[in-house]
């Protein structure tokens, strides 16, 4: 018992010193990389000043100018997203497919892989590395990260690697691509904050500038949330005659934004519109008033371009909803890095305002739901800049 | 002799006394959700006045409740019998994503009506037969199957409609969350008879009975000849093709199938069971006691929505009001401990 009792002891005592070791490690590596990003913001300030006059807006990929010994390597895109329950994350993989059969028209080689994290953080790092793991140097990768914490540990699992890293949406308020290193090539977004505002102004002119609304906001504390309700805002104050009659969140989900518009309904019948911060929420706050027999008479907005809310714009039933064009997101974001992969593009010339800028969005009204959801939109990934809003 | 006889009375009597002592404050315990529920009511009416009240609330309190309850029914029998079903969100969400697909729908060209509500509820009945099964064949604790299964579920949801979630088209499901019967939703008649059908299982058939033995001590229905591992794979069974139902209505009211209807259900149900009074050791409680916990559940996420309080004030007030359930209860499950 007694010797038991002492080789347990030893044995934690050992696992102590492992962990405080593993520490001092881990805490030299994160002020070399710090200095490291140090040095890489100091060398990226000058080269920008000296380029500043290349017409970089219609920079054009030219496929004769691509080495063949790079044709003939295979190139790994990954595209790492948070769960593909999301209709939205489908559009995006189908835009990357159309991108990669831009890849098989020029005769590149290629492996696409889909990166699922379920929404955890650990899970999103992992497969990063993973797939860095098998993939080294010629890895480019599109990542919707989780939270905007993950991203500088996804940035410099890349940059480890040698390989190259797109991401949309999130990133840290004080971290950006251009600052951080040479394998964080761009950062993207679709403008939320115009999304919301356009999509509000929408929803108020239906309603004759007159008038209660119920605001259905995303997940608190989200990023794209935020955007959205600082857009609605802004529209409001352009708007005196429209009052707020009931404001909440339902989480991105259809079954809470039904039970929350259900619940505001019965305090307030007679609302005039409801602004959705995502459609989403818009079908579950078009499905109260369905149940109510409203459709049609409360005006109802949200963003994201969901196939059955754009079905709904063209029926009359739904005001507006914003598209992100997600075809676009991910297709372009790798028709840059794969232009910065084959060498076409020096990433230390390229300016800070091609590296993290916001991509064009569609404002989907009864006018214009059908010409969008009939036309598969037929991108020129040669002009890797067509997706960056001016 | 006379001096034995009377110490024997003696202990006859103070048996006696404690046990109506402990049934006296066994009862009140017994009440004690239903205070906090019409303690709740009161509260909201004295706030909210007359629309708290309204027919209109009653309907959309009604609405909110029905799911919440069919899947709580299911769940509490397995927590009678001692278990915990983790599938919830998984299952809800698949079965709901089954029955979208199999009905007229946007993505494909399937139209089997009815019957493909009922292949869909059926997909939920095997999920919870396979999920008992494991448990008492391989000997797995069940909140590892059944945590296995809801992301089994999930993926076998997803999968189903391919990420694009089918509107439902099939013209009598759209229009079946507007029907209602004697001013009461059919949706909400369909989670009121699947309650009846609970309740008689409980009170009037031997499983039911069997259900309360196999919670208390597994050894004494055993040792009587009773196949307790067939009770428990019923059990589970039983809750699947609750689940089944309650996704298959989920979808029916969001008027489209996804997974993201059995999202965020699992811990507001065990919430509401526990509430409710049913012991997590098992052996105690029933559907009576779940229907009030569902009660408060829906009628605290009303109130609070009526009265605009912001999201994360309602989470904290939802927690302290489970808290103040919970430990009203707990004298109860403190006596099953030391027992």
């Amino acid at each position: 018992m007694r010797i038991k009792k002492f080789v347990a002891a030893a044995l934690a005592v050992t696992m102590g010193l492992l962990v405080l070791v593993g520490c001092t490690e881990t805490m030299a590596d994160v002020e070399q990389e710090a200095q490291e990003t140090q040095e890489t913001q100091e060398d990226a300030d000058e080269v920008v000043v000296a380029d500043v006059d290349y017409d970089w807006a219609n920079f054009t990929i030219d496929p004769s100018l691509i080495p063949q010994e790079k044709l003939d390597t295979t190139v790994y895109l990954a595209v790492s997203v948070r769960g593909l329950e999301n209709p939205y994350y489908i559009t995006i993989v189908d835009g990357v497919e159309m991108f990669t059969a831009f890849l098989d028209s020029i005769g590149q080689q290629y492996e696409l892989q889909l990166l699922d994290s379920g929404g955890s953080n650990d899970v999103e790092i992992n497969n990063m590395r993973q797939f860095l793991a098998r993939a080294g140097e010629n890895a480019i990768i599109y990542a919707d990260a989780n939270e905007s914490a993950t991203v500088p540990a996804l940035a410099s699992a890349v940059e480890g690697a040698g390989a190259l890293l797109a991401t949309v949406w999130n990133r840290p308020e004080d971290v950006g691509p251009d600052a951080f290193n040479d394998n964080w090539v761009i950062h993207t977004t679709a403008d939320n904050q115009t999304a919301g505002r356009e999509t509000a102004i929408a929803l108020f002119e239906s309603m004759g500038g007159e008038g209660q609304v119920f605001v259905v906001e995303g997940m608190l504390g989200n990023t794209a949330a935020i955007d959205r309700l600082v857009g609605f805002e802004e529209a409001l104050e352009q708007f005196p005659g429209i009052e707020v009659a009931a404001q909440g969140t339902a989480n991105w989900d259809t079954s809470e934004a039904l039970r929350l518009v259900e619940t505001w309904l019965t305090a307030t019948p007679d609302v005039g519109g409801i602004w959705c911060a995502n459609d989403s929420m818009a079908t579950g706050a078009l499905q109260a008033l369905t149940a109510r027999g409203l459709e049609g008479t409360v005006g109802v907005t949200g963003i994201d371009a969901n196939e059955d809310i754009v079905e709904a714009v063209k029926n009359g039933l739904v005001v507006a909803t914003y598209s992100s064009n997600a075809y676009a997101q991910g297709s372009f974001s790798f028709a840059v890095l794969y232009a910065v992969w084959a060498g076409l593009i020096e990433i230390d010339e390229l300016p800070s305002e091609f590296r993290d800028f916001f991509t064009v969005g569609i404002l989907v009204l009864e006018g214009n739901a059908e010409e969008y959801m009939g036309t598969a939109p037929d991108f020129d990934f040669t002009r890797i800049f067509d997706f960056k809003a001016d | 002799m006379a001096k034995v006889k009377q110490t024997q009375m003696t202990i006859t009597e103070e048996f006696a006394a404690k046990v109506k002592l402990e049934y006296k404050r066994e009862k009140l315990m017994k009440w004690a959700p239903v205070l906090v529920l019409v303690g709740m009511i009161v509260i909201f009416a004295i706030q909210l006045g007359a629309a708290f009240i309204s027919p209109l609330n009653i309907v959309s309190i009604l609405n909110q409740w029905s799911i919440p309850l069919i899947v709580a029914l299911g769940l509490t029998f397995v927590i009678m019998i001692g278990s915990i079903d983790l599938s919830i969100d998984g299952s809800v969400g698949m079965t709901g994503s089954i029955a979208a697909v199999l009905v007229l729908n946007s993505q494909n060209s399937n139209n089997l009506g009815v019957w493909g509500l009922v292949i869909a509820i059926l997909c939920g009945v095997f999920v919870g037969f396979i999920i008992g099964l494991i448990h008492v064949k391989l000997k797995i604790p069940s909140f590892m199957v059944s945590f296995a299964f809801m992301n089994i579920c999930a993926g076998i949801g997803l999968l189903s409609y391919g990420g694009r979630p089918p509107t439902i088209q099939d013209e009598w499901l759209v229009a079946l969350p507007r029907a209602s019967f004697i001013g009461i939703p059919v949706l909400v008649w369909i989670a009121i008879f699947i309650m009846f059908i609970c309740l008689y299982i409980q009170e009037c058939t031997p499983f039911g009975r069997h259900i309360y033995a196999v919670g208390t001590d597994e050894t004494i229905p055993r040792s009587v000849g009773i196949n307790v591992d067939r009770v428990k794979v019923m059990v589970f069974t039983l809750a699947g093709f609750c689940f089944g139902v309650a996704g298959v209505v989920g979808a029916i009211r969001l008027g489209q199938g996804q997974i993201a209807i059995g999202t965020n259900l699992m811990f507001p149900a065990q919430a509401a069971v526990v509430i409710g009074g049913t012991s997590l050791s098992g052996g105690k409680g029933g559907v009576v006691n779940t229907i009030v916990g569902t009660l408060i559940m829906t009628v605290l996420f009303n109130g609070l929505t009526m009265m605009n309080v912001s999201g994360n004030v309602k989470n904290g007030i939802q927690g302290v009001i489970i808290l103040v359930a919970v430990a009203l209860t707990v004298k109860r499950g403190a006596a099953i401990i030391s027992k």
